[in-house]
């Protein structure tokens, strides 16, 4: 970290710099066996390891920079660029924060501008990869909710009773992510509400978010159900995401005491749309044996609702209709198939090998749930759902 | 014992042992000698030093101040006080920074500076070298 000291402020926060410059960043490849589909860093961008290259340098890799600027005693502004593989697959640096934050009292804080969600554990700072055990946080888990940050207002409340401190956090916002077609997807009215409990070495964490779903991108297929009558309306009205409320049930916990640690996390996201329910954990632990700490995660993930319908009733319809018809119903199952099953093992090993910089390795064996691409995208002709995918992943993560 | 020792060989194994065999530094957690602070646990002082409390136990807000990274104090301190090795706590504070929630704790290198810093205010809150004592500060136990 390099800080810039500007003059004295006043009082005992005399020697808080006023600017501090750190930054971040991961260099990783992943190579996957599946070559008719990729395995992504997030389903908002175009490329991943498996179909667009075997061995992929673009899910893991990103370099941050992160400006603080202690304003005035009680203020502060964070502004933190990415850069990382893009919707469009560009890599132009991204505004991941950029909020101020005023201190009212030291229990109390109060941010005004964009934040990363703490949906799950590390959710807020699942891409810087040093301070994390593994390669990546799991996918079936943090996968859950396609909203990963806030534009918006947020306080936290910091309670304190003998060893035991909690962290209460209410916020509100609104984000807008651009997927690889060129769609946007909305997140409106977004209330998260958490809290974090830190006893000792263990912390335990719930959250409960909710948000207002808009997205242009299916319009067409609901549009065209609409043409059909009491029953298309029906379909429409029960897939069409646009207006539904995503909620999610998050629990999560850790327990490192030093020499070892453990994680598990649970959460439960429906989307009450063609975007499913869908329920997922995970649990993780790891040895520190010097400078080496092994680790093993196993994961799960599995839909609630449905994956797939049989849509409009084609008996009866002029052929001209049965075939939009059908072609409609293909296109909403196209979608609900997506509804993840799959469950993983991980086994992996991080290496503090020198200062301010971890070497992993990381090998997952994933099993797709029957009729299912699991986390897998950009499935192409030849794909078979249902089988079982292995991936090796290599990263070097660094701060400064 | 057990889990010292265990974090101890886990952590910076070799050093630890080195140091065992010389005379072993002993580093303690001080304030100034007109501090009201007179005891605080281990795990208290680790809180204050991590960003996880801001206040001592009587309220007032607490000035933690390090030593310099790379010091062998400091690497003492994190291992006995917090069983954190300077990469767990490297990232600890990575979360931290990277998240907006705070900064770590202003660093001084100069063990005499620092002590001249902790002794001149009563909210400050460090740690020396058992054999760095003197009247100007106090150890808290």
């Amino acid at each position: 970290m390099l800080c810039l000291a500007a003059g004295p402020a006043a009082g005992e926060e005399a020697d808080v710099p006023m600017f501090s410059l750190s930054g971040f960043g991961t260099l990783g490849v992943v190579h996957s066996d599946e070559e008719h589909a990729d395995f992504v860093s997030s389903v908002f961008v175009p490329h991943g390891a498996g179909y667009s290259r075997k061995w992929s340098p673009e899910v893991d890799s990103r370099l941050g920079a992160q400006l603080i600027g202690n304003l005035l005693p009680r203020l502060s502004a964070t502004l933190q660029l990415i850069t990382e593989q893009r919707h469009d697959g560009d890599y132009a640096p991204r505004v991941e924060w950029a909020n101020i934050k005023y201190q009212v009292t030291p229990q109390l804080s109060v941010r005004l501008g964009r934040t990363a969600l703490a949906s799950f554990l590390v959710s807020d700072f699942r891409k810087v990869g040093y301070p994390n055990p593994w390669v990546r946080p799991p996918d079936e888990v943090y996968s859950l909710v396609p909203i990963f940050s806030s534009d918006g207002v947020d306080a936290s409340y910091s309670l304190t009773s003998g060893d035991v401190a909690h962290t209460l956090l209410v916020g509100y916002g609104q984000t807008d992510t651009r997927d690889s077609g060129g769609g946007i997807f909305h997140g409106r009215d977004q209330w998260t509400l958490s809290d974090t409990v830190d006893y000792q070495a263990a912390t335990l964490r719930f959250a409960y978010q909710t948000a207002r779903v808009k997205v242009d991108t299916l319009n067409a297929i609901f549009e065209g159900f609409r043409q059909f009558g009491p029953q298309g309306n029906a379909l429409a009205d029960r897939y069409d995401p646009n207006g539904k409320r995503v909620t999610l049930i998050a629990i999560g916990g850790m327990f490192d005491p030093g020499g070892w640690f453990a994680m598990a996390e649970w959460g439960r996201a429906n989307l009450n749309s063609v975007f499913g329910d869908r329920t997922a954990w995970y649990v993780s632990g790891g040895y520190r044996i010097r400078t080496i700490t092994p680790y093993l995660t196993y994961a799960r993930t599995k839909a609630n609702s449905n994956t797939s319908d049989s849509g409009l009733a084609l008996t009866g319809l002029p052929p001209e209709l049965a075939g939009a018809a059908a072609g409609l119903n293909a296109a909403l199952n196209a979608v609900l198939g997506t509804n993840p099953v799959q469950r993983s093992i991980s086994a992996g090993a991080r290496w503090d090998f020198m200062k301010n910089v971890a070497f992993k390795l990381q090998y997952d064996h994933k099993n797709l749930g029957a009729g299912s691409a699991g986390t897998f995208m950009n499935t192409q002709p030849g794909f078979q759902p249902g089988g079982t995918v292995d991936l090796f992943s290599a990263t070097i993560d660094f701060v400064w | 014992m057990s889990f010292r020792h265990w974090v101890g060989i886990g952590v910076v194994g070799l050093s630890l042992g080195l140091m065992g065999n010389s005379a072993m530094a002993e580093v303690v957690a001080v304030v100034s000698s007109r501090s009201t602070v007179m005891t605080l646990s281990r795990s208290q002082v680790a809180d204050l030093f991590l960003g996880r409390a801001r206040r001592f136990p009587d309220g007032i807000v607490a000035l933690p101040i390090d030593q310099g990274e790379g010091s062998a104090a400091r690497d003492e301190f994190y291992l006995r006080f917090a069983a954190k090795s300077p990469a767990q706590l490297k990232a600890h504070w990575s979360k931290i920074i990277f998240t907006g929630r705070g900064q770590p704790p202003l660093a001084i290198s100069n063990t005499v500076e620092l002590k001249r810093r902790i002794a001149a205010n009563p909210a400050a809150i460090g740690y020396l070298d058992r054999t760095q004592l003197d009247a100007s500060v106090r150890e808290i136990r």
